[in-house]
């Protein structure tokens, strides 16, 4: 098997750039001297077609030549925050495990072996706003195993004894995770800014995945996958002709039904002022941090200025938080921001896990680099040419795989952005003024409104934090419920 | 392995578990559609070079692996490997700090570096006109690195380092289980017998000169392999790579004294208390490394064993008598040496003792019986697809004709192990289960703290208290 390229491009590339080498031999080699760049290259966006089919579903197909591998993708509109009922958080992981277990005309075992037998697997998970189920394959065993997917998505008979199992597994992984402290600090951040009424501060807890019948599971996978909501990427060593031919055909017992959700979240709890929340965890050799607060959704006018601007902040290594707080403190193994984005109000947080000794004093500068970014440290044009380019010239990486191409071009039309998206990139990051970075530093950095959320040992790290006079203290547990009496414990072990 | 990045530690924690990990090797499902193309020289200072072309995406690899690892430090000097794969980020001869970052990452490419028992490696991911910065960057610190190394600059990688331990093995749960595995596995002083971040005592009582000497003699251009990877003129690379390398010195030739494979005199039981709530057991024999042909059946045999849900241990303990909530089983295998191991995590209502009596009970059965022609045929199933996919990464394909390369003096020896891999039968499969799984082991239980009688056979098992803070085993 060859990959098959282009020559004549090629061929083309090697006139010009021989002359250049020509003239490169002559000159001596000064090692100060950084090369200079030639022109970056030209992106190519792969093309795509979009369809749509009899079920309601839309199918988009990318031809990719070169290797004989098949990405398949049916992403569905809406997630757990959609379709979990109250008290029921972790149905919907539980159902997509589920299809695994069986099927009319197959045990799980069966559909194992003949997975395996086939060299691929089908992956099928449920997110906050989205889920998926799908594969990549060889070229030769595409239709193969679109049929088992099939199977799997419309005949599954969730056995009850099954679903015993996977809650097992379930409930271990929770009381795992309670050892970890950066899984605790992620979850008790997101219940500090959302609460316990909005979607995006609850998860699945014991007392959720204990309530779960075998009934929830049948009814969420009835409501759930439906293809009225569903896109269907095919990207790989396809036609578009022969992808809605196999589709079609693999996927013809699925009937029309279902329609993409609206995504109305409850209103956000009033911003609370910057605090300090304290979870103790005892004898731990670092503390885990996670500062923030609510965000604006993808959809956002400000995306192209947010993320150049967190690029500055946080985005990269040498990026203002990681180059003061570990290259040049020492802190840290690594430390970062970030903007999470949906179609609600998705948190922007930025953090890392800091040396115990170093809690407060890491504070410190994760404060004067957040304040440094809304104003007290101007940002650089040079700063601003290293995010841009960054950004920019990190396009064609999200075309280097089929299911990373896959992943490009679905996003697109999950977040409702234009097909000219990846075209038009460059320009919208190129047209972001350092009047615009200012703007969206202050709105959504808001220091004054800052959770700041550390995992840490409380008897070490408290009364330095304290002195810190940075923001006042709060205890809480490891569920982000406020601890009563918030004394400090005798002793760490 | 440990990264100058960081690891997610969903991903460590999968790797512990249960992935049956397969040594880096060529994978493709018929004898003749394996193909990188590539072609390889060596400079004259004895710099191997591999170049591979291929224009799918404007982006080129740039790879640098030196054959030195931490099987290379000395006890009591130990972590020097990885120190470096810190350093080596922080500027060089002619190149101030910051530089290597910001002609990457700063233009939409990455950079990181990994360090193993048997090797470390350098490399940047750029757009295809930057190749020849990446070859400036990476030419200027094998040379030059030591021009601009000071103690301060030593010093603050020291503490990152210290860093990257706390998080990645004294605060993860688990955290320090590989490195009470190679004490227990290795005698005293054995190179594989220490982590590979190292012991940090050894790290802060390092010299200067210490670590220069170690320096001059790993990272010289005869004990490297460049490997470039992806959309570039191959006629262009190779002036460009004479340019930036040539010129630099050659080293000494590095010893490679033969290493003793791990063999347990008797079986170990342990017992170590960390800050968990769930209990762990893990199980582990020596084996051999990848350059022995038993590498294939034993890692054959990891797939027939874990991985999916019809994998012996997995039908048996997950499903069939639901003790465990996971179950995994790999071939760990170095240069020198390997290890196979099992990994168990018990349902609540299960004790540890109750899960290695079942994990024998499956084992033994295996050894009787050997593999059946479907499990075979299923484990060898997957190999086509992962081989494809691992052809669409330009560093991916670096590192599998580095690996060869450096390792086996041939930069296409992922056909030779793929082919081997396929030839593999149940007869090979069962060899190596009744000559491997029947030795001397180590069981190891690991117990929330105050709770040694959850270890299996508690009263048998030795307490692993404290870990030496410099190299050795606990024999």
């Amino acid at each position: 098997m060859n990959r098959q390229r282009p020559h004549i491009a090629f061929a083309t590339a090697l006139l010009i750039t021989l002359a250049s080498v020509a003239s490169l031999a002559q000159q001596p080699l000064d090692r100060t001297k950084a090369p200079t760049p030639g022109a970056n290259p030209k992106l190519t966006v792969p093309a795509w077609t979009t369809q749509q089919l009899s079920n309601g579903a839309t199918l988009i197909v990318s031809q990719r030549r070169g290797l004989p591998l098949v990405s398949f993708n049916i992403t569905l509109v809406g997630g757990s925050n959609q379709f979990e009922p109250a008290g029921k958080r972790g149905v919907a992981a539980l159902t997509a495990s589920m299809l695994t277990e069986g099927t009319k005309s197959k045990t799980g075992d069966q559909l194992s072996d003949a997975l395996q037998l086939l060299g691929t697997n089908i992956n099928a998970g449920v997110g906050g706003e989205e889920g998926s189920i799908g594969f990549v394959s060889t070229r030769k065993n595409f239709d193969a195993t679109l049929a088992i997917l099939a199977d799997m998505m419309l005949n599954s008979t969730f056995p009850a004894d099954a679903l015993d199992r996977l809650r097992a597994r379930t409930l271990v992984n929770l009381t795992q995770a309670k050892d970890q402290p950066v899984a605790i600090g992620g979850q008790v951040f997101a219940k500090i800014l959302y609460g316990a009424d909005h979607p995006y501060g609850q998860r699945t807890t014991e007392a959720s995945v204990k309530a779960i019948t075998r009934d929830d599971v049948v009814a969420f996978s009835k409501t759930y996958f439906q293809p009225g909501r569903a896109i269907i990427t095919v990207v790989g060593d396809v036609t578009p002709l022969s992808a809605k031919a196999s589709v079609e055909k693999g996927l013809a017992a699925w009937t029309k039904g279902g329609e993409k959700p609206a995504f109305d979240y409850t209103k956000l709890p009033e911003l609370q002022t910057a605090k300090i929340y304290l979870v103790d965890k005892p004898g731990a050799a670092q503390s885990v941090f996670n500062i923030g607060l609510p965000g604006p959704p993808r959809n956002t006018p400000d995306y192209f200025a947010i993320q150049v601007m967190n690029t500055i902040l946080g985005g990269m290594f040498q990026s203002r938080l990681n180059a003061n707080i570990r290259e040049q403190k020492g802190y840290s193994y690594g430390v970062n921001s970030g903007f999470t984005y949906g179609k609600g109000p998705g948190a922007f947080r930025a953090g890392g896990s800091i040396f115990s000794g170093k809690t407060d004093a890491a504070l410190v500068e994760f404060m004067k680099e957040l304040n440094g970014i809304v104003g007290e440290r101007p940002i650089t044009d040079e700063e601003i040419k290293v995010a841009k380019d960054s950004l920019i010239q990190s396009l064609p990486q999200r075309f280097a795989s089929v299911n990373a191409t896959s992943n490009a071009i679905t996003s697109l039309v999950v977040q409702g952005l234009p097909n000219d998206y990846y075209q038009t990139y460059a320009n919208n990051i190129a047209a972001v003024t350092k009047e615009d970075l200012m703007r969206v530093a202050k709105r959504y950095v808001d220091i004054k409104h800052l959770a700041i959320v550390i995992v840490g040992d409380r008897a070490k790290i408290e009364e330095p934090l304290k002195a810190t006079g940075i923001a006042p203290i709060t205890h809480i547990d490891i569920e982000g419920n406020p601890v009563s009496g918030g004394s400090a414990p005798s002793s760490s072990n | 392995m440990t990264n100058r990045r960081r690891v997610l530690p969903a991903l460590a924690l999968v790797l512990t578990l249960c992935c049956a990990l397969q040594p880096v090797w060529g994978q493709n499902g018929s004898a003749n559609s394996i193909s990188i193309p590539f072609e390889t020289y060596k400079l004259p200072n004895g710099l191997t070079v591999i170049l591979s072309v291929d224009h799918a995406v404007p982006t080129v690899a740039v790879n640098v692996w030196y054959h030195v690892g931490s099987k290379n430090e000395m006890p009591g000097r130990t972590g020097f490997a990885h120190l470096f794969e810190h350093v080596m980020f922080t500027g060089s001869g002619h190149i101030p700090y910051g530089t290597h970052d910001k002609l990457t990452e700063g233009v939409g490419g990455s950079n990181n570096g990994s360090t193993t028992n048997d090797r470390t490696n350098y490399y940047e991911t750029i757009p295809s006109n930057y190749l020849e910065s990446a070859l400036w960057l990476e030419s200027d610190r094998m040379g030059f690195l030591l021009d601009t190394l000071d103690l301060e600059k030593l010093n603050a990688q020291r503490e990152v380092v210290k860093n990257e331990r706390r998080q990645s093995y004294d605060n993860q749960p688990y955290g320090r289980v590989s490195e009470i595995l190679a004490a227990a596995m290795y005698p005293k002083g054995h190179p594989y017998s220490w982590p590979v971040i190292g012991s940090m005592t050894d790290l802060s009582e390092a010299s200067q000169e210490d670590v220069k000497a170690f320096f001059r003699l790993y990272y010289a251009p005869n004990n490297a392999t460049l490997g470039v990877v992806g959309d570039f003129d191959p006629v262009i690379a190779k002036k460009l790579i004479a340019r930036y390398f040539t010129d630099l010195p050659q080293g000494k030739t590095v010893e490679r004294p033969s290493v003793a494979l791990g063999k347990l005199e008797m079986s170990k039981r342990l017992v170590y208390e960390d800050a968990v709530q769930v209990p762990r057991l893990y199980i582990q024999w020596p084996t051999v490394g990848f350059k022995r042909d038993d590498d294939y059946p034993l890692s054959v045999m990891s797939s027939i064993l874990s991985g999916s849900r019809t994998a012996r241990l997995t039908k048996a303990l997950v499903y069939d008598s639901q003790l465990a909530s996971q179950v995994g089983a790999f071939q760990n295998s170095a240069e020198d040496v390997g290890v196979f191991q099992v990994t168990v995590v018990p349902r609540p209502e299960h004790t540890l003792t109750e899960l290695e009596a079942a994990v024998d009970q499956v084992i033994q059965k295996f050894i009787a019986e050997g593999p059946t022609a479907e499990e075979l045929q299923k484990a060898k199933s997957g190999l086509e697809l992962s081989f494809l996919r691992g052809l669409e990464s330009n560093l991916g394909k670096a590192n599998q004709l580095i690996s060869g390369s450096m390792f086996y003096g041939n930069p296409g020896q992922f056909r030779t192990d793929y082919q081997k891999t396929l030839a593999v039968t149940a007869a090979d499969v069962k060899r190596v289960a009744a000559m491997y799984l029947v030795r001397s082991r180590i069981v190891l239980s690991v117990v929330p703290k105050g709770k040694k009688d959850k270890a299996s056979k508690a009263p048998e098992s030795e307490t692993v208290t404290m870990l030496p803070a410099t190299p050795g085993g606990r024999s």
